[in-house]
């Protein structure tokens, strides 16, 4: 009984611990809490087995008066010398295993098709471990579904998110990555370009072609445009995405500086006439079209006319 | 008294081993197939019957239910007979049993290539074959309590008590996991939907491991190994007490295959707590099994038979406490769903079940043909290249699903996934799979030299069909014995053994499985769910059919990396209507839960092609046939009737009219696909799979404050 004691705590230390975090107290000063109340547990609990066990000596030579008591000393004495007799290995002792030797006397009466069975207990060591086993699942139940120490899957996730954007902010706060729709700009140095066209070639070649000439998705490279040709509309294009029309969202897996630099990219291309161009979609826009809106009209007028 | 006179039946432990041999092969065969399909898509060999998807069910139902399963009923056959000194009940019924069970296998062989499957991982046969499997089970069954009940031992043996648990709880596994409604001869549906599905399915597929892999070769030692090394079991109360908790434990972790799921996580932490109780129950037996060697170490050395019984044992222990690891939630979030699982059942199934059946090939053979093995050179060989073969399978698959788990859960400082392209990790990895199936041809290379060292040692001898016995028959009146341990009572009274078995297994199973199936507050229904259209009803099944579910998940977890890689974590009530749930054990290939809207109809159609001209690198193969087939719609009022009577809320008679919303439906989606000039007529199974694929998770994001 006074092994499972600690067992028992410590599972429950070992389970709960990563699990004491919570926004209340800040964790590092809870876990400090915890651990101190832990170890002054468990000091006190050895404190008292100490004393306990004087107790029981004292309490055994009161009662017993000096001459029995000579008598069983003695007696522990020669039992001590006694049991250095037969030799048993460290292995075996380990496994708690009777010697070879003694095998003879444990074969049980019955035998099956000429098979024996021998009368060995089961191992300590492996009741040990089926014990502790039996023990942390009681703790784990109690953690998660008694007490409610434990986070369960939903919480957890909770918890995941909040660090994740603390950290996110703590880190974007102090870096040049922090551009979105409103505030990006025309960029043509070429160390945009080039983080631009290795991002292009690697997630948006297979719709919009090698030369950005249009496959499932359209040309980028003429005048016409579904969403707007501006940076700041194809940023935002590549950024949110136009799921009816098949173009992913891409907010998730592109940073914001990555998004300007492909969008950059994209308006780099302009009037490249790629070979195989897909036929204009969309509205024609040129740099004229935003100042003369007859320009506009007119083009609005050809693609009617298809 | 007189000595009865009596022969052992061994021609039907010979046929059980002949087919052992040649499933094996073939099982194994087509598992070195789907290995290479992993980083070579050519090897799926351009038509719809063998792509990984359809054949990948047939290389488990193979090594499970044709290999492992004949070589249990080759060394039940065996060692029933002779722990009870008396022959088969009936040679009949052993017939009928073995050539049922082969015509069973060889309509697996027949229909999950044409892509028949009810899409239940290891109970993918559909329901003729499952009511054949339950005949066939029941005539074992009538067999062995046959002889049973004219045995001349007053006392059942260990193994004899793994059996009867193995018979008593496959039957209830089998008979729970097959409640289909039949739409046609080859077609039906689930009872159960979503959740509730998956429950039953992973109860049911932990404890196939549990009650086929494992009990039955538990019993299978017990006979086999004293036999072997010529020991005495080590003890008697070991194997009493870790028969109990094995069979009243096992049943109850099957949840541990759905950890991050939309289970209620009380049924989740149950499954935790199990598995970790029962690595001490498992062990037991590889201890009991280790120490009977104890003394005959030096026989280790020599005898090849025992080596193999040696790995065997300790492939078991390995895999039997990496179980219960990968069952605590923090591990499980890295191991799900990659290699590391697969490492982790074929640590299983090369080491404990394949080389347990070797050694007792091996040892079973030349004594039943009186004779010597042909070669023991041979077998020392096979021994060497087939430990060599489990070490190049598994070292790769466990550096492989711990690449992919940890690269899949990475974040850059920005706070964006590492690797959002999931192609990037299955690239990554594909070394490894090569190394995979490098080991896996050693291994197989091992099992041809076995056939043919077998094939010679039979020729050699000759067979002693009817091997003659003799014993003392029981005592009408037994008057007990001196050294009644209590357990020595119930050894005694066979049928008290199964109902007792029965009771034990049951607990775990009604506790477990009931709330979830009975209580609806488990499953918060969401209003936004609405049943599948008749078009994605018919794409789901085409998705059932190709086995996209070998690859495709359809859970999203709720971790970081899964919302920001996929969207929205699942929710209960988004499954209701999915009969069967397709949640998936395996992620080769991204999760689709969220896939509705993600790209556009015309995008599906080239991937669906050539998944290479949208995604350079892929392994998935073409599914150009998708675009030839013609969807069969004759069914479709069928489908819609068997759905409503399962409970999904289609209007009365909606069946009638249900081919004009299909064809209206799939008209939108071919006009759309006109539109990025892709020609294609509105009835063809692409039109279906994609207006599916459209479909998945969408519910969700019309509806966001729907709560969970």
């Amino acid at each position: 009984m006074k092994i499972i004691k600690p067992i028992l705590l410590s599972a429950l230390v070992l389970t709960g611990q990563p699990l004491l975090a919570d926004d209340l107290i800040s964790g590092e000063v809870k876990n400090y809490i915890g651990y101190g109340v832990i170890v002054f547990m468990l000091l006190v609990v050895l404190v008292a087995m100490l004393v306990l066990l004087r107790a029981f000596k004292v309490l055994t030579k009161v009662l017993l008066g000096p001459a029995a008591y000579a008598e069983l000393q003695a007696e522990e004495a020669a039992q001590k010398a006694g049991k250095a007799k037969p030799k048993v290995s460290t292995v075996e002792k380990l496994l708690s295993l009777k010697p070879l030797e003694e095998e003879q006397s444990l074969i049980m009466e019955h035998e099956y098709d000429g098979i024996q069975e021998l009368n060995n207990p089961t191992p300590a060591w492996f009741m040990g471990l089926f014990y502790v086993t039996i023990v942390f699942a009681v703790c784990y139940i109690f953690i998660y579904h008694v007490f409610g120490i434990g986070q369960l899957q939903y919480a957890e996730y909770k918890t995941e998110m909040a660090v994740a954007a603390k950290e996110k902010e703590a880190f974007l706060a102090k870096s040049a990555n922090k551009v979105d729709e409103n505030t990006v700009k025309l960029e043509a140095d070429a160390a945009t370009i080039a983080a631009g066209q290795s991002i292009f070639k690697q997630s948006c070649v297979p719709c919009h072609g090698d030369h950005a000439q249009g496959v499932v998705g359209p040309n980028l490279t003429d005048e016409y445009w579904l969403h707007g040709g501006s940076i700041k509309d194809v940023f935002k294009t590549i950024k949110y995405g136009v799921t009816a029309k098949g173009m992913p969202t891409w907010e998730k897996q592109l940073s914001p500086k990555q998004i300007a630099d492909v969008a950059n990219y994209v308006e780099s291309l302009r009037g490249s006439h790629p070979a195989n161009p897909k036929e204009p979609q969309g509205e024609k826009e040129t740099e004229e079209a935003a100042a003369k809106p007859e320009a506009k009209t007119k083009a609005a007028m050809i693609v009617g006319s298809k | 008294m007189q000595p009865e006179k009596f022969y052992y039946d061994n021609k039907i432990v010979r046929n059980f081993g002949i087919a052992t041999i040649v499933w094996g092969i073939i099982g194994m065969l087509v598992g070195l197939l789907v290995a290479i399909q992993l980083y070579k898509p050519a090897m799926n060999m351009g038509n719809q019957y063998t792509t990984f998807g359809r054949i990948r069910p047939l290389h488990t139902n193979a090594v499970i239910f044709a290999f492992v399963g004949n070589a249990i009923f080759m060394g039940v056959y065996y060692s029933l007979q002779r722990l009870l000194k008396a022959r088969m009940f009936s040679d009949v019924l052993s017939k009928i049993h073995f050539w049922g069970w082969q015509l069973i296998i060889i309509s697996a062989v027949i229909t999950l290539p044409l892509g028949i499957t009810t899409s239940h991982e290891y109970a993918e046969l559909e329901w003729p074959i499952d009511i054949a499997i339950t005949l066939i089970w029941v005539v074992f069954g009538i067999n062995m309590f046959g002889t049973i009940f004219k045995r001349r031992e007053r006392h059942l043996y260990v193994a004899i008590w793994f059996y009867i648990a193995t018979f008593v709880t496959v039957a209830v596994l089998h008979i729970v996991n097959s409640f289909e409604l039949p739409i046609s001869f080859l077609k039906s549906y689930y009872l159960f939907a979503g959740v509730q599905d998956a429950l039953v399915q992973w109860w049911y597929g932990h404890n196939a491991v549990a009650f086929f892999l494992t009990t039955p070769y538990l019993g299978m030692m017990y006979y086999f190994l004293p036999k072997m090394a010529n020991r005495p079991i080590y003890s008697y109360k070991l194997s009493i007490l870790h028969f109990w908790a094995l069979i009243f434990i096992y049943i109850w972790a099957g949840p541990h295959h759905l950890l991050y799921t939309t289970l209620p996580g009380w049924a989740q932490s149950l499954g935790v707590v199990f598995s970790i109780m029962l690595i001490a129950p498992s062990w037991g037996g590889m201890i009991n099994g280790l120490l009977t060697l104890r003394g005959a170490w030096d026989k280790v050395r020599d005898d090849v038979i025992l080596k193999f019984m040696v790995v065997g044992l300790t492939a078991y222990g390995m895999a039997t406490f990496e179980g219960p690891m990968l069952s605590l939630k923090q591990v499980n979030a890295i191991g799900h769903f990659t290699d590391w699982i697969i490492a982790h059942v074929h640590v299983g199934a090369l080491g404990w079940n394949g080389f347990l059946t070797f050694a007792i090939l091996y040892w079973l053979i030349p004594r039943i043909y009186r004779t010597e093995l042909y070669s023991k050179k041979l077998a020392s060989w096979h021994f060497w290249i087939g430990t060599l073969g489990i070490l190049f399978y598994a070292i790769p698959m466990y550096w492989s699903g711990f690449t992919q788990g940890l690269m899949l859960k990475e974040f850059t400082q920005e706070g964006m996934l590492k690797y959002p392209n999931f192609l990037e990790t299955t690239m990554r990895i594909i070394p490894m799979h090569v190394m995979r199936s490098i080991g896996g041809t050693l291994y197989l290379g091992g099992v041809i030299m076995m056939a043919y060292n077998l094939a010679k040692t039979m020729l050699k001898g000759s067979l002693v069909a009817n091997e003659a016995a003799e014993a003392m028959p029981l005592a009408p009146n037994y008057t007990k014995a001196q050294d009644g341990f209590w357990h020595r009572t119930l050894e005694r009274r066979p049928i008290q053994m199964l109902v007792l078995s029965l009771v034990v297994i049951l607990i775990g199973t009604f506790v477990e499985l009931m709330p979830t199936l009975t209580i609806s507050s488990n499953i918060p229904t969401i209003a936004s769910v609405k049943p599948y259209t008749p078009l994605e009803l018919q794409g789901r099944d085409i998705y059932i059919r190709e086995g996209c579910v070998g690859c495709h998940s359809q859970t999203v977890r709720p971790f970081r990396s899964e919302t920001e890689r996929y969207g929205e974590y699942s929710k209960a009530g988004e499954f209701v209507y999915d009969h069967p749930f397709l949640w998936g054990s395996k992620r080769t290939g991204p999760d689709l839960q969220r896939e509705g809207g993600k790209y556009g109809n015309a995008w599906h159609y080239n991937h669906l092609m050539d998944p290479r001209l949208m995604s350079p690198g892929s392994i998935m193969p073409n599914y150009d046939w998708l675009i030839t087939q013609k969807l069969d719609t004759s069914n479709t009022a069928d489908k819609i009737n068997a759905m409503r009577k399962l409970g999904v809320p289609y209007a009365p008679g909606y069946e009638k009219v249900a081919n004009r919303d299909l064809n209206k439906q799939a008209q939108d989606i071919a006009d759309n696909l006109a539109k990025d000039h892709i020609k294609v007529n509105s009835n063809k199974e692409i039109i279906a799979i994609i207006a599916y694929l459209q479909r998945l998770g969408t519910d969700i994001k019309a509806n966001k404050t729907a709560s969970n």
